[in-house]
């Protein structure tokens, strides 16, 4: 089988084989895609009626497009050999994860909330999966569940009525000890066993087998024989769980697994919703006194998802405090608000990146515990948390991570290229998909880095702006430091800041040392840049050579945040405070200013914004636009409110308040994945990234290496 | 003798949910007590030392009821049987 092609995919290697059949890697050669291959097995219990009934129930199931599903691509029959293409997934059975002692409480919630999601996509589509259990769950190193073969079992395996020993879809790991009881019946409800039809609450009853096993390592309904089982499965209780598992977990299992189907959930949803309660509010039982007798606390976590479906338009919002998913759709009026997540942590850096058939929200993370790099491929649900920090500073340096203050997406046709900046003042950049990240040494060795100073905030690379016309060319701000440009590639940078002032210097207009808050650049006129300044807005038009004031009828030409018009390369919005002593805005007015005219003038824009004792400050990274038409303006303050303009910036709405300081802001359409989503998550909006064909295991090994031991 | 380190709550999800956590071998200072932790539990490690292998700022570790900053830091004599607290400072906003 090896080297064949089946369909359009060309096999690679056997990694695994159950009673359906053997599993391959396979290379998808027209879509350019790492795939499984499942060939089926020429069984005997598989007529040629039933190969039809296979072929039409995997159709059925391709159907079904979720994060946690693995999803099917193709099926076909090629010669007699039934295959079905799937989503090739990475990671470890819930069984192997397991079986040892089971999971924390919060693992198996975690894994409870997508598992149960999935089933809500699939009984929504009128199909079971007939066959869940723990080693047909498989979880990637970054968290996430993918539920395998959904459907599949009930045209390939046994009728409900045979009730076989072993399970339809037996894992290499099933029939290794098939000498000991393992296997599908173990998950088989009392109504099954019966004889009764199977239907929506028996894959309940599995989940209620699944989360028994996965936080006690254990399954509820044991015996020698496959009568034995049966008849435990039928009679028995479960042995109750107790610490530290926490008894709202326990009771959504027991009703799980209640022997009449009309006593448990009914709906998947049911489920979906209790488990998300308990999570919500993840209060765990406090260790016995036993373990540890010192006096307890009790923190109570409440996390809200929203729930994000394509077309949907995103707000993310990184806080000193945690950062928030808003939703809403293109007419951005009213606001689904998921979060906080990241409890207590500094979000400073978000980024969307849909340049591969993903939607993933990248997040850097700061507390006393460190600075980490995180992300999420379902929004927000579950975040990666790796073992070792991806970013990190060479031991030769001397420096440690303080914060990451800039994620900044490669050019589109380089999905695997990120850039990270950071405090201390340092460029970090991936070529793997953040599989492996660099500090760019040709910035870091430049000899004005001893005497960049800090800021406020500290030393920090904040802003990093990639040309799009010259693939070696890009720009970063550093506070205190100025811009430094690159026409290499980033061997070489060179200080550029002719005519920009420093203020807080004795010589005015020094080669570097400037204080830059934000630099701005429009992808249609890259030689063309805009900069806010400690003091000073100005504008290049020859990619940094020379610097000229244009702060021109502003109240103040101090300020933080600044935002390109994401169609008007004229256009450029900011929000002035009235001085380096008072970061407030100028006479408790909060103004948007606008140019359209790359800063001949500017204008006012206040409708709809507090104009009375509003002492307000928005940081550098607090504001961002989007890419529809007419554009969205954003931006959040250091008081918590969140405002916005879908009409370019002629009335505004507060969309919240109470929040923490908001420190970053981003926005992000959901389109279907390939490459053809809009997004506008950087400081200036790019040109829609092209197709692509990055396959999603290129990031899912990414994810691994997250989780990659030292 | 063994020594225990008691693992604050943000960190459990490294230990596997555990919040004591019992080194085998007699470490002699905090430094081999810590190499120790990290074998068992990776993930621990980013968070209590920077990539330079310093204390983070904010967190503090107690030897019984001593506070390392101020007996050693890492090389810290740890005796057998001790309890080793890793603990948050109380600054913050």
């Amino acid at each position: 089988m090896i080297g064949q092609v089946l369909g359009h995919c060309r096999v690679q290697a056997k990694i695994g084989e159950g009673g359906m059949g053997v599993v391959y890697r396979a290379y998808d050669e027209v879509l350019q895609r790492d795939v499984a291959v499942k060939v089926v097995k020429k069984d005997a219990r598989l007529g040629s009626s039933g190969s039809q009934d296979l072929l039409q129930e995997a159709r059925a199931s391709s159907s079904l497009s979720h994060p946690n599903i693995c999803t099917i691509h193709d099926v076909g029959e090629t010669e007699g050999e039934l295959y079905i293409v799937m989503e090739l997934v990475e990671g470890k059975s819930l069984h192997e994860m397991s079986r040892d002692a089971g999971l924390p409480p919060e693992t198996v919630i975690r894994c409870g909330v997508q598992i149960a999601g999935a089933l809500v996509r699939a009984h929504d589509r009128g199909i079971i999966h007939r066959d869940l259990k723990t080693s047909n769950i498989v979880v990637t190193s970054g968290g996430l569940v993918k539920v395998l073969d959904f459907g599949l079992a009930k045209q390939v395996g046994v009728s409900e009525r045979d009730a076989s020993f072993e399970g339809p879809t037996r894992t290499l790991e099933t029939m290794q000890t098939s000498s000991t009881f393992s296997g599908t019946l173990a998950y088989m409800p009392p109504e099954v066993l019966r004889g009764e039809t199977a239907d929506y609450r028996s894959d309940l009853w599995a989940l209620g087998v699944v989360l028994y096993e996965a936080a006690s390592g254990r399954r509820p309904f044991e015996g020698r024989t496959g009568f034995e089982l049966s008849s435990a499965i039928m009679r028995e209780m479960p042995k109750p769980l107790g610490h530290p598992v926490p008894p709202g977990l326990w009771a959504i299992i027991q009703r799980c697994l209640s022997k009449e189907p009309a006593q448990r959930y009914q709906r998947a949803g049911e489920v979906l919703a209790a488990l998300e309660a308990i999570q919500g509010a993840a209060v765990f039982a406090a260790a016995p006194s036993a373990e540890r007798s010192e006096p307890q606390t009790m923190a109570h976590h409440s996390v809200r998802h929203a729930r994000v479906r394509r077309g949907d338009f995103l707000l993310l919002v990184g806080t000193t405090k945690g950062a928030f998913i808003l939703r809403s759709n293109v007419n951005r009026s009213r606001w689904e608000v998921g979060g906080p997540y990241f409890h207590g942590q500094a979000v400073y850096a978000l980024a969307y990146d849909n340049r591969a058939d993903q939607h993933r929200i990248w997040a850097s993370t700061a507390s006393f515990w460190g600075t980490m790099l995180r992300s999420s491929d379902d929004f927000g649900r579950v975040w990666t948390n790796p073992q070792e920090a991806a970013i990190r500073f060479p031991a030769d340096t001397g420096l440690s991570l303080k914060n990451i203050w800039q994620i900044s997406l490669g050019r589109a046709d380089e999905p695997n290229t990120l850039y990270c900046g950071v405090e201390p003042a340092a460029l970090f950049d991936t070529h793997d998909d953040g599989e492996t990240w660099s500090l760019v040494r040709g910035l870091f060795d430049h000899p004005h880095r001893p005497r960049w100073v800090p800021g406020n905030g500290g030393l920090a690379l904040h802003t990093i702006v990639l040309d799009p016309a010259d693939r070696q060319r890009m720009y970063v701000a550093i506070s205190a430091g100025g811009v430094y440009r690159t026409n290499d590639g980033g061997n070489t940078w060179s200080a550029q800041n002719r005519g920009i002032r420093a203020m807080f210097l004795p010589m005015k207009y020094p080669e570097f040392g400037q204080c830059v808050h934000k630099i701005a650049m429009h992808p249609a006129r890259p030689q063309r840049l805009f900069l806010q300044n400690h003091w000073g807005i100005y504008r290049s038009d020859d990619s940094s050579e020379n610097w000229k004031d244009v702060a021109n009828g502003v109240p103040s030409d101090f300020g933080f945040a600044m935002v390109m018009h994401p169609r008007n390369p004229d256009c450029v919005y900011i929000v002035p405070v009235e001085s380096d002593q008072f970061r407030c805005s100028c006479d408790g007015r909060l103004r948007v200013f606008r140019t359209r005219n790359s800063g001949v003038s500017w204008e006012p824009l206040a409708r709809g914004l507090p104009q009375k004792q509003a002492y307000e400050t928005v940081l550098r990274d607090a504001m961002t636009v989007d890419s529809l038409d007419p554009a969205g303006i954003y931006f959040g303050t250091r008081s918590g409110q969140l405002f916005s303009s879908r009409d370019e910036g002629k009335t505004w709405n507060k969309i919240l308040e109470g929040l923490p300081a908001i420190v970053c802001l981003r926005s992000a359409l959901i389109e279907d994945g390939f490459g053809h989503s809009i997004a506008t998550p950087r400081q200036a909006p790019q040109p829609p990234p092209s197709s692509r064909s990055k396959s999603r295991t290129a990031s899912q090994s990414r994810r691994q290496s997250h989780q990659k031991k030292r | 003798m063994p020594v225990t380190f008691l693992i604050p709550g943000p960190l459990r999800e490294f230990t596997a949910g555990r919040s004591a956590v019992t080194i085998e071998q007699s470490p002699a200072t905090l430094a081999e007590a810590l190499s120790a932790l990290w074998k068992l539990y990776p993930g621990l490690c980013d968070r209590i030392v920077t990539e330079q292998g310093q204390m983070r700022e904010h967190i503090n570790i107690f030897i019984g009821d001593e506070d390392v900053r101020y007996t050693g830091g890492l090389t810290s004599r740890v005796a057998a049987g001790s309890d080793i607290s890793i603990v948050p400072a109380i600054s913050g906003g």
